[in-house]
C-alpha cells in the first residue's frame, strides 16, 4: 500500500495547477456564470483548445487517437484539478472521460479515424442521450426505436434531461433495435449529429444550472449505417462500461472540498468559525469529502493497474453524493439566508448538491447494485 | 498509488491472523471477560512475535502496526494495542509489560484496564506526562462494556519534551480508528451474515430493500473508514489526516452500533449471540480523546488553522 502519487504524476499536477493559476480569471469559477449557461459554455470552448494544444486534454488517450499516452493518474489529476476550478472543460469531460474511450474501443477504423481528432483538439461537444420521460434509472426500459431501411436506420422517440444538448455537435445515443420484450439485449448505441433532420432540442427550465436541461426529439431521423457504434442489439454492454467510466469521471468531491474551503473563510470573517457547532459540522463534511476523494482513488488504483472495472465505482460514487449534499447543507445552515442570495458561495453548492444524487445513476441504484455486488444480499 | 497489500505486507498480516487464531478470538474473549482481565499471555506471544516493534522495524513501519492493531482489535485481543503497537513506539518509549492507559488532561473518567495498569500517559496542551498508576488507588467500577474499567489516580508524573502531546494524540486518532475498524467489520459481516440466513415473512431479511440501502450505506462509511485510516497512517499521522480518520470512524461507529442491533433484533442482544462482543466495548473507544464531535473539531483546528473551540 501506498498513498502518494509517482514523481512524475505529482510533477504534472504542479505544473498543470500553475497553468490553470494563470490561464483562469481570478474567482473563474461555474457558480459565477452557470452550468451550460452561453458564457460559461463559450469559455469552456476556447479553453479546451488550450488545453489540447498543450497536449492535457486528452493525455490519457493512445498516442495513434491524439492522446499523450499517459496513465489513468494523470488523467484522474487532470479531472480533480479541475472540478476543483468548477470544471472549465465544461461539456469536454464527457468526450475524454467517456465518449472518446468508448469510440475506441468499440469504433470502426472509419468512426475513430472521423470522430477522435475533433475530440482530441477541442472542437467538438457531445451529449449523452440515454434518459427517457419513461426510462431514468430503469434506464433498459427505453423507447426510442431505431428500423433498419436499407444501408441505415430510421430513429424515433424522444430523450429527456439531456445536459448540453442546445450546444453540442453529436449525441451518443441509445435507441432499440430490438423488442421492448428483449429488455437489455435490444439496445444499440448511435452516434447522432444533432444537425441531421428530424432532431429538434427544446429547452427545460431547471434551477440547478442556466441551461442544464434539455429535451431531444426525434422524428423519422434517418441516419446511416456507419452511426451504429458496435454491434446492433449489443449496446448495453458499452453502457455498463461507459458508465463505469462516468461513475467516478467526474470527482465532484474536489468541487465539494473547495467549496467547503471557501465556505470557512466566509464563516471565519463572520466570526462564526470558532463556533463549536459550526465546527462540528465543517468536520463533518471534511470527513466525507475525503471519504469520498480516497475512495474514488481506490478505482483509478484499479484502473490504472487495468483491471475489470469493480463495483467498488458504487461506493465511490454513493460517498461522492454524500459529500456533496454534506456541504450543500452546510452552506445553508451555517450562512443563513446569505447562502440564498444568488452567486454566493453557498448558493450554486446547495443547487447542485440536490442533483448530486440523480446525474449519471441515481444514489439509491448505487446502493442496490453494492448490496447486490458487493454484500451478495439475496434478491429474494 | 497502491492501494493492495504488499506481499510483506499479505505475510505479516496472515502471521498475525495464525497467532490470533491461537490466542486470541471470541471464545478467548469471553472466558477473559468473566474474570475481566488482561490478556498477557496474548501480550507475550505478540512480542516474542515481534509484532510490538513494527512501527520502527525497517522492514515495516506505522502503516503495518497500524494493520496490526486493527486485526487484533478484529479477533478482540484483549490487551492495549494502540499504546503498545502505536502511541509509545511514536514517542520513542520503551513498551512496557501490561497495559498502559491513555489520557488526554482535559477529560477524566473510567479508563481500560485501570485496575491492572502501572503506567498511564497523559496528553497535556503541548507536553505528554507519564506516570505510574497504583493498584492500591484504583477503583473498579461496574460496566456491561466487555472492557473492565477502573478510576485511577496518576502519581509521580514525569514531563515528556515538548511537542509530544501532539504527537500522541494524533497516533491515538490513527489506532483508535484502526482498533475500531477491525471491530466493526465483524460486526458489520455478522450482521451481513444474519441477514441472509434469517427468513421472515417467507424471504430472506437480507432481501429486503429497506434494509439493504442501510447496509449499503453501512459498508461505504466503513471503506471510507478503513482508507483514510491507512492513509493517515501512511502519513505519519498529521494533524488533519488523522483527525479526519477518526472522526470518520467514529461517525460509522455510531451508525453501525444502532444499525447491526437494530437489523439483528433480539437475538442481537442476547449474550449468547456475539454481536455485543464487539459492538459493547466498540462503546468504549467512542468515548476516547472526546469522542466524535471533539474529533470534528479537531478537523477544523489543523484545515483551517483555528484555535480549538
Amino acid at each position: 500500500m501506498e498513498f502518494a502519487l509517482s514523481e512524475a504524476d505529482a510533477a504534472f499536477r504542479s505544473d498543470l495547477v500553475g497553468f490553470l493559476d494563470r490561464e483562469l480569471a481570478e474567482g473563474w469559477n461555474r457558480s459565477e456564470h452557470g452550468l451550460g449557461s452561453a458564457v460559461y459554455t463559450d469559455f469552456s470552448r476556447d479553453f479546451v483548445r488550450t488545453l489540447a494544444a498543450k497536449g492535457w486534454l486528452t493525455p490519457h488517450w493512445p498516442k495513434e487517437y491524439g492522446g499523450g499516452g499517459q496513465g489513468a493518474w494523470q488523467h484522474f489529476v487532470l479531472g480533480e484539478e479541475m472540478w476543483k476550478r468548477g470544471e472549465p472543460r465544461g461539456p469536454q469531460y464527457m468526450n475524454v472521460n467517456w465518449v472518446g474511450p468508448s469510440l475506441i474501443k468499440y469504433g470502426t477504423e472509419e468512426q475513430k479515424a472521423a470522430l477522435l481528432p475533433p475530440i482530441a483538439r477541442g472542437e467538438v461537444f457531445w451529449c449523452q442521450g440515454f434518459s427517457e420521460p419513461e426510462a431514468g434509472t430503469d434506464l433498459a426500459a427505453l423507447r426510442t426505436r431505431a428500423v433498419r431501411e436499407g444501408e441505415g436506420y430510421v430513429l424515433n422517440g424522444q430523450k429527456i434531461w439531456t445536459s448540453y444538448a442546445n450546444e453540442a455537435d453529436y449525441c451518443f445515443l441509445l435507441a432499440r433495435t430490438g423488442s421492448v420484450s428483449d429488455g437489455r439485449n435490444g439496445i444499440s448505441v448511435f452516434l447522432l449529429p444533432l444537425s441531421t433532420p428530424g432532431v429538434e432540442v427544446r429547452r427545460i427550465d431547471g434551477f440547478v444550472g442556466a441551461h442544464s436541461f434539455n429535451e431531444l426529439f426525434l422524428t423519422d431521423v434517418r441516419v446511416p449505417g456507419n452511426c451504429l457504434l458496435g454491434e446492433e442489439n449489443k449496446g448495453w454492454d458499452i453502457v455498463r462500461r461507459t458508465l463505469a467510466y462516468e461513475r467516478v469521471g467526474a470527482p465532484r468531491y474536489a468541487r465539494a472540498a473547495r467549496v467547503l474551503d471557501g465556505l470557512a473563510d466566509w464563516c471565519r470573517a463572520a466570526g462564526l468559525l470558532t463556533d463549536p457547532g459550526v465546527q462540528e459540522q465543517f468536520g463533518h463534511a471534511r470527513a466525507l469529502c475525503e471519504a469520498a476523494r480516497v475512495l474514488v482513488h481506490r478505482v483509478i488504483d484499479e484502473r490504472a493497474k487495468t483491471k475489470e472495472p469493480s463495483p467498488m465505482a458504487y461506493q465511490a460514487r454513493a460517498a461522492m453524493v454524500q459529500a456533496e449534499r454534506a456541504v450543500g447543507d452546510l452552506a445553508l445552515d451555517v450562512m443563513g439566508s446569505e447562502a440564498l442570495v444568488e452567486q454566493s458561495p453557498g448558493d450554486a453548492q446547495f443547487r447542485n448538491s440536490l442533483g448530486a444524487g440523480i446525474a449519471a445513476g441515481s444514489y439509491e441504484v448505487q446502493l442496490n447494485l453494492i448490496s447486490r455486488l458487493i454484500l451478495k444480499l439475496p434478491k429474494e | 498509488m497502491d492501494f493492495e497489500p504488499s506481499d510483506t505486507q499479505r505475510a505479516l498480516l496472515d502471521a498475525l491472523g495464525t497467532l490470533l487464531s491461537r490466542h486470541a478470538g471470541t471464545q478467548r474473549s469471553r472466558q477473559l471477560a468473566v474474570r475481566g482481565a488482561y490478556d498477557h499471555e496474548l501480550e507475550s506471544e505478540l512480542r516474542a512475535a515481534g509484532f510490538l516493534d513494527l512501527f520502527g522495524d525497517s522492514g515495516a513501519g506505522p502503516l503495518e502496526a497500524t494493520l496490526a492493531v486493527e486485526r487484533i482489535g478484529a479477533e478482540l485481543g484483549a490487551i492495549t494495542p494502540v499504546p503498545h503497537l502505536l502511541v509509545l513506539p511514536a514517542l520513542g518509549l520503551p513498551v512496557p509489560e501490561g497495559p498502559v492507559v491513555l489520557a488526554d488532561h482535559e477529560r477524566s473518567g473510567p479508563v481500560r484496564y485501570g485496575r491492572e495498569a502501572r503506567q498511564i500517559l497523559t496528553a497535556g496542551t503541548d507536553r505528554c506526562a507519564a506516570a505510574e498508576l497504583s493498584p492500591d488507588e484504583a477503583e473498579p467500577v461496574p460496566s456491561a462494556y466487555g472492557h473492565p474499567l477502573a478510576r485511577v489516580v496518576p502519581r509521580r508524573a514525569e514531563e515528556l519534551a515538548p511537542g509530544t502531546a501532539g504527537t500522541m494524540v494524533r497516533w491515538w486518532r490513527v489506532g483508535v480508528s484502526a482498533e475500531a475498524l477491525g471491530m466493526m467489520q465483524r460486526a458489520f459481516d455478522l450482521t451481513v451474515a444474519y441477514t441472509k440466513d434469517r427468513t421472515v415473512f417467507g424471504r430472506a431479511l437480507g432481501s429486503l430493500q429497506a434494509l439493504q440501502h442501510r447496509l449499503a450505506e453501512l459498508s461505504v462509511l466503513l471503506e471510507g473508514a478503513r482508507w483514510l485510516t491507512y492513509e493517515a497512517a501512511f502519513r505519519g499521522a498529521t494533524a488533519e489526516s488523522s483527525a479526519v480518520a477518526a472522526a470518520h470512524t467514529m461517525a460509522a461507529l455510531h451508525r453501525l452500533t444502532r444499525e447491526t442491533h437494530q437489523i439483528t433484533g433480539a437475538v442481537g442482544l442476547t449474550r449468547e449471540h456475539d454481536l455485543h462482543l464487539w459492538t459493547l466495548r466498540l462503546q468504549a473507544l467512542r468515548a476516547e480523546l472526546g469522542g466524535l464531535r471533539a474529533h470534528r473539531r479537531a478537523v477544523v483546528t489543523s484545515r483551517w488553522g483555528v484555535a480549538a473551540a
